[in-house]
């Protein structure tokens, strides 16, 4: 540096002299540009600082090739003498996509198969496949495991594989009632179809009939009327149990 | 989902017909079935017995009574532990005493079976039927 600034009033005394003389030599024939350069000149003096300098750009040491050993471990790796360390490359974790290819399909399948292994619940309420499914407006009376039976007209269906439901309306006592039940729990030991509706519903969740004007109260006796009949037929002890 | 305000019917032959939820005991949300409240009697059965001072059915309790009561019936849908739901159509308590036991002595209407897990086995053996 000390070098550099010696060398700088050399540079600054240059410039101002080349610039009048290639005025003159470029325009001789012009005399309105003569009278401004003596304006320009002042400026430029004054402007000029030490920040302005032409500094040349240093040449570039050659790196020293011969390092002791001990040393190399603090340079960059593309400065040592010999190649550059090779990158481990990691193999992608396997695929989980490639061993399965629709997990969730896979664990519905599997869980039907333990849950309902004879594919009969699954035809009673697949509306869309099987013809002698349940259909919504349906009475239906399901039988848990606790023995405890439930009956009402079928309002909606969800189809959701091994969660698929369906939702059950009654009145008892005069009060509504609404269950919504997996068919597939192991707590649900039948479900029967009591009554089927007269005519197919045009919609696929009943709600409406959940307003007064459309509501069909009670399936007791309608549910009763089929249990009787049923007894009748089979001539089994269900007759005597309490019906709900 | 029964919390200040809610107007509930009282199921039970204590005299109140309709009450009003005042606060929810023990729980800092909503109260469902088998939730303890505090209500006030808005309205009361007239059992046409009451004006006179027959004690044979005589209201037990007045309009403007505060009491507890028992939730037994909710609007908002429970989810038992197998996933099933059930609801009710309307909301639907049981006056109670202070030490828990029901103030009427005989229920008209269904009330749900989640009363037996909160120890309410009393009004569910009151209860005509439960679901």
């Amino acid at each position: 540096m000390n070098r550099q600034q010696g060398e700088q009033p050399v540079l600054i005394s240059l410039p101002p002299a080349m610039a009048t003389s290639s005025q003159f030599t470029r325009q001789l024939g012009c005399i309105r540009p003569l009278m401004k350069p003596q304006l320009f000149i002042q400026p430029q003096i004054s402007r000029r600082s030490i920040t302005s300098a032409f500094t040349p750009k240093p040449e570039p040491v050659p790196f020293p090739t011969t390092i002791p050993e001990q040393f190399l471990s603090q340079i960059p790796d593309r400065f040592r003498p010999h190649a550059p360390k090779k990158l481990k490359i990691y193999p992608p974790p396997p695929s989980a996509h490639a061993k399965c290819k629709d997990p969730i399909a896979t664990v519905t399948e599997s869980q039907l198969a333990v849950l309902d292994p004879t594919g009969e619940r699954r035809a009673l309420f697949d509306y869309r496949r099987s013809a002698r499914s349940v259909k919504v407006g349906d009475i239906l009376r399901v039988t848990f495991k606790n023995g405890d039976p439930f009956s009402g007209v079928c309002l909606s269906i969800k189809l959701r594989g091994i969660d698929t439901s369906f939702l059950l309306r009654n009145e008892l006592t005069r009060v509504g009632v609404e269950m919504s039940v997996k068919a597939f729990s192991p707590n649900v030991e039948s479900v029967e179809i009591v009554k089927r509706t007269e005519k197919r519903k045009r919609r696929a969740r009943l709600y409406y009939m959940r307003k007064p004007k459309h509501d069909m109260r009670s399936v007791e006796n309608i549910v009763s009327n089929y249990l009787r009949q049923k007894s009748a037929l089979t001539g089994q002890r269900s007759a005597n149990r309490k019906k709900r | 989902m029964i919390q200040l305000k809610t107007m509930l019917n009282c199921i039970d032959n204590s005299g109140a017909a309709v009450v009003e939820c005042v606060n929810v005991l023990k729980k800092k949300r909503p109260a469902t079935v088998g939730d303890r409240i505090v209500v006030v009697v808005q309205k009361q059965r007239n059992f046409g017995a009451d004006s006179t001072g027959n004690s044979g059915i005589a209201n037990k309790v007045r309009r403007g009574d505060i009491r507890h009561a028992v939730v037994v019936r909710a609007r908002k849908e429970m989810q038992r532990p197998d996933g099933s739901l059930v609801k009710f159509d309307d909301n639907a308590c049981v006056l109670v005493n202070k030490s828990g036991d029901p103030i009427g002595t005989r229920m008209n209407g269904v009330v749900a079976t989640e009363l037996r897990g909160r120890q309410w086995s009393k009004i569910l053996s009151l209860a005509p039927m439960h679901v």
